[in-house]
């Protein structure tokens, strides 16, 4: 080939056509997991298929939207929280005292326990963007901190038998079939996904993760807006922390020990990338639906609770590989992926 | 130190700006005019405290020393919000874009158009879209295929045009500051933005251009201003010297006034 041509064709081949499926890259991976999933237990066990099923699955998932909303948020930011689990435990834990111990109405100790949990994002965001600990050493340390607390308060008492409205929203059902918790998860996610797309506060998250100097540059008030991610965070752990007092109708100081990892997973298997700079709330609920769906199998197949987290790693892995192979126009994409897989499988 | 005969009338002058950061003299005791309309090249070797200076002005450090006046009135420069008030944009090395963002995203990166409903701020991304596709077609000259792809799928140029058309959207933009707009570029985009140096030029705003290639700086400089080590080694007219001139001020080649 000719000099000339083979330069005009290098450009054209850098300007190439962005395939439509690279805006749905994020969810590509954990959406074939739960085809494959489904198909595997049409044979398996079609219990899997019935709606009561269905909305256990939802049931179970509710919290972790919750969760995943302000950790997709969080992530996107560049950041991490790895305190979600001790401030949803010390939230439940005041809230369940003060309607036990003191006699408050339970709709004030609810707002209280959310109140708990965005105090405690301030904390959080305190520590990382004045006395300069990164998030991850401050959100480690601070779990420590938030679940001592709540240690110290419960005293090792387990507070059990709480009113009707906190018990509704935990394991409560409307008409009968749909469960309060994943309306209350869903509706969650749905404003986070309005955050992220169509607020300053998504958008800035996104600047701040993706290039944080470009954004102090551009004059983006960083460390108002990292107050702002770990506290929405905050506040809804301690939401978390209530629903799942509501589900178990019992709290004590050790619970919500998983919710931070599972939430950390189903968040990156949706497609937000811990480098920072993107993320989605559609791939969040993706991934929080998926990694419910295989617990869910897992216990309709009586295959012991441990192997849960065997799924969830391999789970992670999986979605990882297969976004980082999506994302590498070198090797061809999705064919490239399926030639490669082949290829290792001979 | 001399003071080469300015054609227009001042928009900018920096007088004595010191800037230190620990014991390190970054800058020091540096004057710098600019004209309206006016494109001064910044030169020298690394450290010669070039970025430095242009941080100064778009108020990302704030200098020990110095006096700096816009438009005949002193001006104090804190911060970038307070630079870009006073018309002064940057376009920096690394073009300052965040890459998981679109086109529009970033030129409307800390100025969002935003619409309030009950009092929260949503962003009006149609708008925005809409906006930054005809900010960089009539004042950049560019058009984009498709402008909601993120900017890490488009080419060296086309950042760079998306960078510029952030820093011009900015209305009132009287002085854009580059710092190396062509070194990451291929021949054909240097080309086009050396064209669209001289275009911005055309519409009255005054460029500040740190560069290291000569051609580029007599390509569309009026003057060059040589630093080194901290200080201004020489100020020159780009129509009465030569780059042989510039490059014996560069590496410091026996100059009389150059020590003091």
């Amino acid at each position: 080939m000719a000099i000339a041509a083979s330069a005009s064709v290098g450009r054209a081949n850098r300007r190439r056509e962005v395939p439509w499926i690279e805006r749905y890259i994020n969810i590509l991976g954990p959406l074939v997991m739960i085809l494959t999933l489904c198909l595997v237990m049409a044979f398996a066990d079609p219990r899997f298929f019935r709606v009561q099923n269905i909305m256990i699955i939802l049931q179970d998932a509710s919290i972790y939207m919750v969760l995943a909303m302000g950790m997709t948020l969080v992530i996107t930011g560049r950041g991490i929280d790895l305190s979600i689990g001790s401030v949803a435990a010390l939230a439940a834990v005041v809230m369940a005292m003060l309607i036990k111990d003191v006699g408050v109405n339970v709709y004030v100790a609810m707002l209280i326990a959310v109140l708990v949990g965005l105090a405690c994002g301030f904390m959080n965001g305190f520590v990382i963007t004045k006395l300069r600990v990164p998030d991850l050493i401050a959100t480690l340390s601070m779990d420590l901190v938030f679940r001592g607390f709540a240690l110290v308060l419960a005293a090792g008492v387990v507070l059990a038998r709480f009113p009707d409205p906190l018990v509704w929203l935990g394991r409560g059902r409307v008409f009968e079939v749909v469960p309060v918790a994943a309306i209350v998860g869903i509706t969650v996610l749905v404003i986070g996904f309005v955050i992220y797309r169509y607020t300053p506060l998504g958008r800035y998250a996104v600047a701040i993760g993706g290039n944080t100097e470009a954004a102090v540059l551009t004059g983006i008030d960083v460390t108002r807006h990292k107050m702002f991610q770990y506290m929405l965070m905050g506040g809804l752990a301690g939401l978390a922390g209530v629903m799942l007092t509501g589900r178990l109708n019992a709290i004590q100081a050790t619970a919500g020990m998983g919710l931070t990892l599972h939430t950390i997973a189903a968040v990156v298997v949706g497609g937000t990338t811990l480098f920072g700079g993107r993320g989605s709330m559609a791939g969040s609920l993706v991934g929080v639906l998926l990694l419910s769906m295989v617990v869910n199998a897992l216990v309709l197949l009586r295959l012991d609770f441990f192997w849960q987290q065997v799924a969830a790693g391999v789970i992670i892995i999986t979605s990882v590989a297969f976004y980082a192979a999506l994302q590498d126009p070198g090797k061809g994409g999705v064919s490239g992926l399926v030639r490669r897989l082949g290829g290792g499988a001979r | 130190m001399d003071q080469p005969p300015l054609s227009v009338e001042p928009l900018l002058t920096m007088t004595g700006i010191a800037k230190h950061f620990g014991g390190v003299m970054a800058v020091q005791d540096v004057d710098l005019t600019l004209g309206r309309g006016e494109v001064v090249a910044i030169v020298g070797d690394n450290g010669a405290g070039k970025s430095t200076l242009i941080k100064v002005l778009t108020g990302v450090h704030v200098p020990d020393e110095g006096v700096i006046t816009l438009e005949g009135r002193q001006v104090s420069i804190t911060s970038k919000r307070a630079s870009q008030a006073l018309g002064i944009e940057a376009v920096y090395q690394d073009l300052g874009l965040v890459d998981t963002l679109d086109a529009a995203g970033n030129v409307f990166l800390g100025h969002e158009l935003k619409r309030y409903i009950l009092g929260i701020p949503f962003l009006r991304n149609a708008r925005m879209a809409e906006e930054a596709a005809r900010v960089l077609k009539e004042n950049v000259g560019i058009e984009l295929e498709d402008i909601t792809v993120p900017t890490h799928n488009l080419s060296g140029g086309q950042r760079q045009a998306v960078a510029i058309a952030r820093a011009i959207y900015n209305t009132d933009l009287k002085i854009l500051v580059m710092d190396e707009p062509t070194a990451a570029l291929g021949p054909e985009e240097t080309r086009n933005t050396l064209k669209l140096m001289r275009r911005l030029k055309d519409q009255g705003i005054s460029l500040i251009v740190i560069s290291h290639n000569l051609d580029h700086v007599f390509a569309v400089a009026d003057r060059v201003m040589v630093m080194r080590g901290g200080r201004v080694a020489a100020t020159l007219d780009c129509k009465s010297s030569t780059k042989q001139d510039v490059l014996a001020h560069i590496i410091a080649a026996t100059d009389g006034n150059v020590a003091a």
